[in-house]
């Protein structure tokens, strides 16, 4: 008997100590969930007002719309042009993406070796592009693209989105190119091949997870870019889907539904790429972060 | 594996290759600029000589239209700094900056600690919350339009039927609303980036570490702020500096919800829609008031700024990373 009173006072402890942990971790999910909600139902809401029809908007504000108006979509597709700058969205940031990281790759292994002449300059140089903004330029680029002859066509915006995504590829992929293994460098070199064999086949391969970061990086805000496409490109032939939503709002501003039908289609694919490769998309973001 | 397998289809390909010659001295030594070339190029004519071209166009009194200007000195320097429509912009700037610094100090912080206790479905909390990252700013700001909207809206009549419709007002076009929802939606839009860099921050910590200072005698509250909250400070840096640069661009969100003017009464302009204005004209403004020089000009004065506070507290906040 006079040896169970010390016993259980810790047993009590420990059962009052997992009671309360019980109920923290209570507090948190619903702390936690409620957070998620405040995300999810604004994306949500905007989902379900794209399948809503105009009196519906004012009759029905937050329920399931009572018939599912799919001809926004189809409608959107033609008078929102969403049938032009979707095809143009994708292949300005495909195509930019590709040129730029590449461009940045080739950047980061010619200065990878600070020992070289110029090379922590022309870093310094790279690096410092990060802090030019862009609407300082626009005007200055502007006149160069039409004196190029590439006004209203869409290098009017791979150009500028190439160069702009050079700086952070550059900061992200240089370290990497410091820390690749010299032996396999002079091992190539030993075995005959070029500079240029030994970029593309062993150096290009080996940084590979560094790409795929600048290429998701640089991906998410060419596909999302509304500043420069507002200025260079004027016509659904030359712009992308953030602009080209802009400008139908100002034409038709009662077509809600139209409206938010494009936005889901100019917001979808980058969602889903994100919810495929979550934990690239967020190392890769924020690994840019970080560096800068 | 995969990568030992490269020389070795490189030695295979050898003995077909000719003699190779012996890299000359200046290849040895400037060879790796050749690959430094092509993005140099473009980096130059689109960045760099644009740049150059901003610089002179805003020591002119050009307007952006036809031929005619002259050159005028520092004169668009000297009236943007005695512009007070510049300041009333970086006010509000400088508003939401501090605002969502907070709010991702505080709010974003501690979701992270909550996170890193690892709840159960955590993995889907860290999806849902940095979900709106990806999103564009242009995005978001439809968003939140429809949801704020006084008539087709989610919030109002929401409020109407759980009785507080007294709080419903029209959030974008109230003057003394629209500041605060603007900076709401931006906080919504970002509150990803601090979640994600604090979680990772926090994982970096080792266990024992705590361990060791429980042992010590250290209840939960001195063990966060003593010994988990300094180590946290890189996360710290780069979110406040990620949110200064952040924040002083922003552009996308007042320009879809409040409109290129700033609407109400200017009350959300900010220094991106002022520069916008100024060079290219926004809805209601003729042509006649578009003046690119000066709007250049104070784009320069605002990339100086930036320039110099973001090197500013990169000094600062590294210094206080190393002493603790």
């Amino acid at each position: 008997m006079t040896f169970s009173a010390p016993a259980s006072a810790p047993r009590r402890r420990r059962t009052s100590a997992r009671r309360s942990k019980l109920i923290f971790g209570l507090l948190r999910g619903v702390f936690l969930s409620l957070v998620s909600l405040i995300v999810i139902i604004p994306i949500a809401y905007m989902v379900l007002a794209s399948f809503k029809t105009v009196p519906e908007f004012f009759g029905n504000p937050y329920g399931l719309p009572s018939t599912w108006a799919w001809d926004n979509y189809t409608r959107a597709w033609q008078d929102a042009h969403i049938s032009i700058t979707l095809p143009n969205t994708i292949i300005v940031t495909a195509l930019s993406v590709v040129a730029s990281t590449f461009l940045a790759a080739l950047i980061a292994y010619g200065i990878s070796r600070k020992e070289k002449p110029f090379a922590m300059g022309l870093y310094t140089l790279f690096v410092a592009g990060l802090l030019v903004p862009i609407n300082m330029i626009a005007l200055p680029l502007f006149f160069l693209i039409k004196w190029l002859g590439l006004f209203g066509t869409l290098f009017a915006l791979i150009l500028p989105y190439t160069a702009i995504g050079l700086p952070l590829g550059v900061l992200v992929l240089t370290p990497i190119a410091a820390t690749l293994p010299r032996d396999l460098v002079s091992a190539a070199q030993v075995d005959g091949a070029n500079e240029w064999q030994i970029f593309w086949r062993v150096v290009l391969p080996l940084m590979k997870p560094g790409l795929i970061s600048v290429m998701i990086l640089n991906g998410v805000w060419m596909w999302n870019e509304f500043f420069i496409p507002l200025i260079i490109a004027f016509k659904p032939e030359s712009q992308t889907m953030p602009v080209g939503i802009v400008a139908f709002i100002g034409a038709y501003s009662t077509e809600w539904g139209l409206v938010f039908a494009s936005v889901v289609v100019s917001t979808g694919p980058v969602v889903f790429a994100y919810l495929l490769m979550t934990r690239q998309f967020q190392s890769g973001l924020t690994a840019g972060a970080i560096k800068g | 594996m995969a990568d030992s397998s490269v020389p070795v289809r490189l030695a295979s390909a050898a003995p077909n290759a000719r003699v190779r010659r012996v890299p000359s001295k200046a290849m040895l030594r400037y060879g790796h600029l050749w690959f430094v070339l092509p993005g140099l190029v473009f980096f130059f004519s689109v960045m760099i000589f644009p740049a150059i071209f901003a610089l002179g166009i805003s020591l002119t009194n050009w307007s952006g239209l036809g031929t005619n200007f002259q050159f005028v000195g520092l004169d668009n320097f000297t009236n943007a700094l005695s512009h007070w429509p510049f300041y009333r912009a970086a006010i509000n700037n400088f508003y939401i900056f501090i605002s969502i610094l907070i709010f991702q100090h505080t709010v974003g912080l501690f979701i992270a600690v909550q996170l890193n206790e690892k709840p159960r479905f955590m993995q889907f909390y860290r999806t849902v919350l940095f979900l709106p990252v990806i999103i564009s700013l242009v995005s978001t700001g439809f968003i939140w339009t429809l949801m704020l909207s006084s008539n087709i809206g989610f919030l109002n009549p929401m409020l109407e039927d759980i009785g507080l419709g007294f709080l419903a007002r029209n959030w974008l076009s109230d003057t003394a609303t629209a500041l605060p929802t603007v900076i709401a939606v931006t906080a919504w839009n970002s509150l990803g980036w601090s979640v994600v860099l604090y979680l990772a921050g926090l994982q970096n910590i080792p266990e024992e570490l705590k361990q060791a200072a429980q042992i010590d005698g250290a209840n939960g509250w001195q063990i966060f702020w003593r010994v988990i909250f300094p180590l946290l400070s890189p996360s710290f840096t780069s979110l406040t500096v990620l949110t200064f640069i952040g924040t002083f661009r922003t552009f996308d969100v007042v320009y879809v919800l409040t409109g290129p003017l700033g609407s109400p009464a200017y009350r959300t302009d900010v220094l991106g829609t002022l520069i916008y204005r100024t060079a290219f004209g926004g809805s209601g403004f003729s042509n006649s008031d578009i003046r690119m020089s000066f709007a250049i000009a104070m784009a320069l004065i605002l990339f100086f700024a930036m320039a110099l506070i973001c090197w500013g507290m990169i000094v600062v906040l590294r210094k206080r990373e190393i002493q603790s």
